[in-house]
Formats: structure tokens, C-alpha cells, sequence
């Protein structure tokens, strides 16, 4: 169907349609969630258009603007920081019970909005009781979910220091294998090779892994049961999907009860639209216990305390061949930057990995924030059940063979 | 655009009068930020609990309307409903018009433009107004697509200019000046009442129409007090004088004075026939099936819910525009409207069913669309009871006094 009066972006529309084919995997008869920022609005509607195309039944488009929410940290009541209007709960029931489709996107178009403002109440102003819902829900495995970026101005200004927003469009479309001729295609033979990463770890029976590297020397303790993954999640229903484009990395969920050490992030972190440079932390019993930061660490501080924020949810592996880490740049986005290189989340854990989340040692929280630790100095070994040290990475090159 | 926070401060204190504490609901298109930005500090500032902005984005509807089935062009998602819950239960709501592309829907099969609307949502909306439950109130934003169909051009500039002038922003005190201004429509309403008018008779210009009322409706101008006792105001702008005829008894032919702008569709030379209360024939020399798909809603849909007498010192009508927004417009001139009656104009009809409000004369539909259908060719006389004939517009000078 023409849609005249309106000049349609070739690239932005096929990008649309892997988003919801490949990253989604949108089914006939489906619901599409869309959730993104304002600016984000010419991905929505291509994203919009690429639903109806693969058959979606209606698509539900949820703008978030950075300013209203500005204005609630600036203006608003103490007690209204955390509110969680009931209607976007009631979204989320939906998604889950009706087995929908979503696809949220990232690129902060001002990163740096809330800079002005008290940085406690930018930390306690989240919407507590719906991400609380939201991470049980996707805990559910009954929504296809994904995420992929706009690039915009002032995202672009972030990475580049000028709003060259082509140039972040050509570095998009090199990470989502958009470039390729026939990107899906690229896709299931990239997907198929993170897989195998992670089948050789769940075969190697690790127990440990320990990170050494400039600031960092940690130990982080597997937990039985959780599988290393990568990449494809699927629905109880079956239904295989892309939750990041893009993803070059395999995880898991550490036991909560095991981590010790030091660890120095490697790259910036963005926060409630803050950029926390310099960030550090100290480990005992698995619990953080100490934060620092060049700046804004408040904010940082301000998630870690809220309810088992303190304890690890995530560790994963990423080597230099990822095209994120090819780029050679920081997006401050943590879609991109946690697939440039090695990461850890503090909060909840990734039910995907697990046969079962009713297991000591598996983290439940309102907050799921990964930063950056990898990189080429910071080496890192498996320590397996049976007492072997297993190099993993060396210089960001992947130490293990099939 | 100079005098947006006054402009924002005068909707949510004059218009939906936000009260400490409570809840404020924000309805715009993503043109609209700037405006939903101000209003939510400015709500803020006035007390309010929380404010839920909901950006409705015209391109997303462009594309369901093209490619959804046909059942759910009218459904209402469950999380909408709730929304508008809320909304209906002691919230205020601000809703901004001005459509920024205009023309966007008019390559669509008008049939499914004029079908979808979330049928539910209006209808508890309409409830909610009719019961006074809430505190609501439109005003408008321009757009350089917006000044461009007023002006040929993209003078935003002028058509916001035009806008402050019509909403009084020019004043000292602008919300001094608009408590003046409703206590004259006000006066007005009262010099109708006491006269207890059985029909209204609209002459000239190609129109010859008699509209018949109903002994309980009231005239209403200016505000509504609700039923916390709140006094808002639910257009701003706003000059007309009010009420709701019978459904029963309008007969004749009226012709439309200016273009009416219908779900982005524009209805030019509308020219309208009806007996005993109903449509029986409409005619344009373009947009005719829009208004026909609306007229086809439901039973009702053809019959008329207000009508509306404006004079030559109304500040919209003195700014010569034709908007093509019926914010505007239908406070240009004398209007009426096919469908929902304007049930807070009729005392004693609480706990009426539907099928009652009907028998009772008073119309029940999920339309609702004014037209314009004055000027100062057509004269409006009130017809008494007792055979009397009043003059209360003649060449857009009103005649009743005090």
C-alpha cells in the first residue's frame, strides 16, 4: 500500500522490519508494545508500519519525554517520585497475559537532562512498583521482547561531540549487520556462533571466574543451575527471539552470595539521563559495599541501596571480534556499550538462564544496571569445578576451541 | 513564542483549575511537547500529585487505519480504559489541540478514518463529563503545518499570536480577565433561561432551521462547576452560549459557514436537511463522506446534542481566521452539533439509562461534531411557548439585555 504524502527512510524501514522480525519475532495476531522517547517517534512509526506488515493486530506506541520527567524531579511531590500510574501496570498485565510482543528502543537524545537537578531524588525517581512488575513478568518468558536504538542528534553529539547523526547511523547499521546484503540471514549465522560460546562454557563446568585487570581483581561465583546463554531467548509458547540488537555477548546469572573483590568500570555509565565516569566498586559476601565514582556516584548509590540492589544479577563475556567493540567507540548507550565488551549487572538475575528462579543465590530486584569491566588489559580465567584455571580472555581475543 | 509559561499557567489555573493533590492528565500529539512540558510545571506548580502525559502520535493511527483489521478500529485497549478511569475519577485532564499535518489521513479510505475511534473510551470520557466527575479542559498548540492550512504559509509566529489574542494572553492579567469574561457569558445564560425558549429559528444565508429544546435544558457559558465543586473551563478559548435541543424536533435546512475539520479530513459547503430530528440528507463539496461514516456511527449519530449562539465580539471572530479547528471556530460563530448531547446542560438526568435519556428527548451517541453554521447573514430568533418571536442575533449583534 502507497504511502503517498509521506517520504519514507529506505534504511530506517528495513531496520524497523529486523527489529520486529528477527528481533521480536512478531507472530500473526500479535500485540506490539512499542516504548520509546519522543524524539525516537520516526523509529516508532516505521516500527509501527513493519508490525502491521508482518501481521501485528494492533500496535501500542508508548512515548516517554525526558523533560515531563524533569519536571517531576524538579517540581513534583517527594511521595510521587515512585509512582507507578496504574494504567501502565495494567499495560504490562496485558503484555504478559496476552502474550504479546515488544520492542523498547535506546539513544538518549539528551543524556545529560537531569545534570541540573538533586541527584538523590533523580536516583529515587523511578517508577518502582511498575519495574518490579515489568521484571516479573518478563520473568514469565511469555513476552517477545526487544530493544534497538534511534540514532539522533543528541545521542550522536554524545558520542562524537557533534550531531553528526549519519556517521552514528553508518555505526548502527555496521552493529546490526543492517550493512549486510541480507541482514536476517547475517543474523542467524552470528547468532549460531555466540551459541556455541556458550555451549563450550556450559561444557567446561565453570565455577568461578576471576577478572584481573588495572583497579580490578574479582572473583565472581557461578550458580548451579544457571546455564550460560546467548543471544536468542524463547517464549513458554516458543517463540525464538532477539531481546538486543545488537548482542555479541554470553551470560549468565552469578550466585548472588559469591562475589569478592575489586572491579573498576572500563567505560562510562548512563544513568537516569546522568554519565557516571570513573565508576568503582568494592564486593564482600557478594554485596556491594563500597561506591565511588569521578562524579555522580549518588545515583549509582541511590540504586544499589533499593531492596537486594547490592548483589550481582548478571556477568557476561564479550571478545574483540564484536563489532560494537570494532567501532572503537563509546555510545554511552549500554545496548551498545555492554556488547563492546565484558560487563556485570547489580540487581535482578536473568530468569532465561535459569530451569528454575526459586533458588538461593538467584538475585530478585527492581533494578538491573550493567557496567562496563572489560577490555584488553583485563584478563580472564575459569575456575572449574574440578579445580582447572581455564584462560577465557587474552587481549579481548576468546581463549577456548570447540 | 513568547508567553508560553503564562499561556501554560492560565490552562491549568483557568481552564482545568488543578487543585492540590491531585492527579493531572496530559493529552498531545509530539508536535504538542513544548506546551505538555510547560504544563506539566505549571501543574506541578499549582499542587498537582503526579502528571501523566500521553503523547498520541497521528502517524501510528495513520497506520492502523491502513492496515488494521476492521473490529479493531474501534476497539479501546484495556490500559487506555484504565487511563481514562483514572482520568474520570476526580482527575483533571488537559487535552491539546491543533492538528500539525492536517492532511496526513486524506489518502485513507475516509469511511475507516471516520470509523476509528476507541468507542469505549469516548463513551466513559462522555460519562464522566455528563456526571461532572472531572475537571477538563482543551486548548490548543500551533504548528507550521497548522499555520500553513490558516495562512498558506508556515507562520507559526503569526498563528500563535493569533492564538494569545484569542485566549486573552494580551491582557495585564490574563486570568483576571478571563473571570470577567465567563462572568459575561454567564449573564447571558441567564437572560436565556428566564426566557424559557421552546425553539431556536435560524434564517438566511441558505439556511431556514428550526431547532426544538427541551423544557429542562439549561444554557451554559464560560465554565462548569463540577461536582467537587471545582469551576473549570473546557475550552479555552472560549465565547459561546449553550445548550441541548431535543433530538426530536429540528426540521429544515442549514448550511455550513466554514470548513469543518473532521479527523484530518477537510468538509468544505456542507450543507445539511432534517426532519423531525433527524439527517435525512447531507451534501459538501468535499469531505461529504466523512461526515456521512460519522452520521452511520450508531442510531443517534444523526441527531443533534447542542447548539451554540456566538456574537460578532467574540475575540475568535474578530481575528477574521478561519482556524480549521472547531476550538476556534466553533467560537467564531453560532453552531451546532450531531450526536452526544451536552448532558450538564440538562438538570434531573442522573440516573437516567440511555434508552430514558432518549425518550426524554436527549440525545445519546459517541459523535459528537460541531459545525458552524453562523455569521452575519443569519439571524437567530427565540421562539416562546406562547407564540412569541425574540431577537437574540441579528448581523452578529446580540439583542437580549440584562
Amino acid at each position: 500500500m502507497a504511502a503517498t504524502g509521506l517520504e519514507l527512510d529506505p534504511r530506517l524501514e528495513r531496520y524497523a522490519e529486523l527489529a520486529v522480525r528477527v528481533g521480536a519475532n512478531l507472530a500473526e495476531g500479535q500485540t506490539l508494545f512499542v516504548t520509546c522517547e519522543l524524539d525516537h517517534a520516526p523509529l516508532a512509526q516505521a516500527l509501527a508500519r513493519a508490525g502491521y506488515a508482518a501481521g501485528a493486530r494492533y500496535v501500542d506506541v508508548l512515548y516517554r519525554d525526558p523533560h515531563v520527567r524533569h519536571a517531576l524531579i524538579e517540581l513534583g511531590p517527594d511521595e510521587a517520585l515512585e509512582h507507578s500510574p496504574a494504567w501502565m501496570i495494567d499495560r504490562w498485565r496485558h503484555m504478559d497475559e496476552e502474550q504479546g510482543a515488544s520492542i523498547a528502543t535506546t539513544g538518549s537524545s539528551e543524556p545529560e537532562l537531569m545534570a541540573d537537578l538533586d541527584g538523590t531524588r533523580v536516583g529515587r525517581a523511578r517508577m518502582k512498583e511498575l519495574m518490579e512488575q515489568a521484571m516479573q513478568r518478563m520473568a514469565n518468558r511469555r513476552i517477545n521482547w526487544s530493544g534497538v536504538a534511534y540514532p539522533n542528534e543528541g545521542w550522536a553529539n554524545t558520542v562524537f561531540g557533534e550531531p553528526d547523526v549519519e556517521r552514528l547511523w553508518e555505526a548502527v547499521a555496521f552493529c546490526t549487520r543492517l550493512d549486510e546484503p541480507d541482514p536476517v540471514a547475517a543474523w542467524n549465522a552470528h547468532v549460531d556462533r555466540l551459541e556455541r560460546r556458550a555451549e563450550q562454557l556450559n561444557a567446561l563446568g565453570v565455577d568461578q571466574l576471576r577478572y584481573r585487570g588495572p583497579g580490578t581483581d574479582l572473583t565472581v561465583g557461578m550458580l548451579d543451575g544457571a546455564r550460560w546463554m546467548a543471544a536468542r531467548f524463547e517464549t513458554t509458547w516458543g517463540s525464538k527471539y532477539v531481546p538486543n540488537m545488537p548482542t555479541e555477548e554470553v551470560f549468565t546469572t552469578p550466585d548472588r552470595r559469591r562475589t569478592e573483590g575489586t572491579v573498576r568500570s572500563t567505560r562510562p555509565l548512563e544513568l537516569s539521563c546522568q554519565i557516571v565516569r570513573g565508576l568503582a566498586m568494592r564486593f564482600e559476601g557478594g554485596r556491594i559495599v563500597e561506591i565511588t565514582a569521578d562524579e555522580d556516584a549518588d545515583v549509582v548509590r541511590a540504586q544499589v541501596e533499593t531492596e537486594n540492589g547490592a548483589f550481582l544479577g548478571e556477568v557476561a563475556l564479550v571478545d574483540g571480534t564484536s563489532r560494537v567493540g570494532q567501532t572503537g567507540l563509546t555510545f554511552s548507550d549500554t545496548l551498545y556499550d555492554e556488547n563492546a565488551t565484558c560487563h556485570i549487572a547489580y540487581g535482578f538475575g536473568l530468569p532465561e538462564v535459569m530451569e528454575s528462579t526459586d533458588v538461593e543465590g538467584f538475585n530478585v530486584a527492581s533494578v538491573h544496571t550493567d557496567f562496563m569491566i572489560g577490555g584488553p588489559e583485563v584478563e580472564i580465567d575459569a575456575v572449574t569445578h574440578d579445580g582447572r584455571t581455564i584462560p577465557i580472555l587474552r587481549e579481548d581475543v576468546w581463549q577456548l576451541t570447540d | 513564542m513568547e508567553g508560553l509559561p503564562q499561556y501554560a499557567d492560565l490552562i491549568v489555573r483557568i481552564g482545568a483549575d488543578v487543585q492540590p493533590g491531585q492527579t493531572v492528565f496530559v493529552n498531545a500529539m509530539p508536535e504538542h511537547a513544548p506546551l505538555a512540558r510547560e504544563l506539566t510545571r505549571s501543574a506541578y506548580e499549582a499542587g498537582a500529585f503526579y502528571v501523566d502525559v500521553r503523547y498520541q502520535d497521528p502517524h501510528i493511527r495513520k497506520a492502523m487505519i491502513q492496515y488494521a483489521a476492521e473490529e479493531v478500529l474501534t476497539e479501546t485497549e484495556a490500559w487506555v480504559l484504565e487511563r481514562v478511569e483514572a482520568i474520570a475519577d476526580g482527575g483533571a485532564v488537559i487535552s491539546i489541540a491543533g492538528e500539525a499535518e492536517p492532511d496526513l489521513l486524506a489518502d485513507l479510505d475516509q469511511e475507516r478514518v471516520g470509523k476509528a475511534r476507541p468507542l469505549a473510551a469516548v463513551k466513559r470520557m462522555q460519562q464522566a463529563q455528563a456526571r461532572r466527575t472531572v475537571s477538563w479542559t482543551i486548548a490548543a498548540f500551533p504548528s507550521p503545518g497548522w499555520a500553513q492550512q490558516v495562512f498558506g504559509e508556515p507562520d507559526v509566529e503569526r498563528l500563535w499570536q493569533s492564538i494569545a489574542r484569542t485566549v486573552r494572553l494580551d491582557e495585564d492579567d490574563p486570568v483576571e480577565a478571563w473571570r470577567a469574561h465567563t462572568e459575561r457569558l454567564r449573564a447571558r445564560c441567564v437572560q436565556l433561561d428566564t426566557l424559557e425558549l421552546d425553539a431556536l429559528h435560524f434564517h438566511g444565508d441558505g439556511t431556514d432551521l428550526t431547532i426544538g429544546l427541551l423544557p429542562e435544558s439549561r444554557w451554559i457559558g464560560g465554565g462548569v462547576r463540577n461536582v467537587a465543586g471545582v469551576f473549570h473551563v473546557p475550552n479555552v478559548p472560549t465565547e459561546e452560549v449553550f445548550t441541548c435541543p431535543d433530538r426530536r424536533r429540528t426540521e429544515g435546512t442549514v448550511r455550513s459557514t466554514r470548513p469543518l475539520a473532521l479527523g484530518g479530513t477537510i468538509v468544505r459547503d456542507l450543507e445539511v436537511r432534517f426532519e423531525a430530528g433527524a439527517v435525512v440528507d447531507v451534501s459538501a463539496s468535499s469531505g461529504a463522506d466523512a461526515v456521512r461514516a460519522q452520521l452511520a456511527t450508531d442510531d443517534s449519530a444523526n441527531r443533534l446534542g447542542e447548539v451554540s449562539l456566538v456574537d460578532g465580539e467574540s475575540r475568535v471572530g474578530q481575528t477574521g481566521i478561519t482556524f480549521f479547528n472547531t476550538l476556534f471556530d466553533e467560537n467564531a460563530a453560532c453552531h451546532i452539533a450531531y450526536g452526544n448531547a451536552i448532558m450538564f446542560s440538562v438538570t434531573g438526568l442522573d440516573d437516567l439509562t440511555s434508552d430514558e435519556l432518549q425518550e426524554r428527548g436527549v440525545n445519546v451517541s459517541s459523535v459528537h461534531t460541531d459545525f458552524m453554521i453562523g455569521g452575519p447573514k443569519v439571524q437567530v430568533d427565540g421562539l416562546t411557548h406562547d407564540g412569541r418571536t425574540i431577537p437574540i442575533l441579528q448581523e452578529d449583534v446580540w439583542q437580549l439585555q440584562d
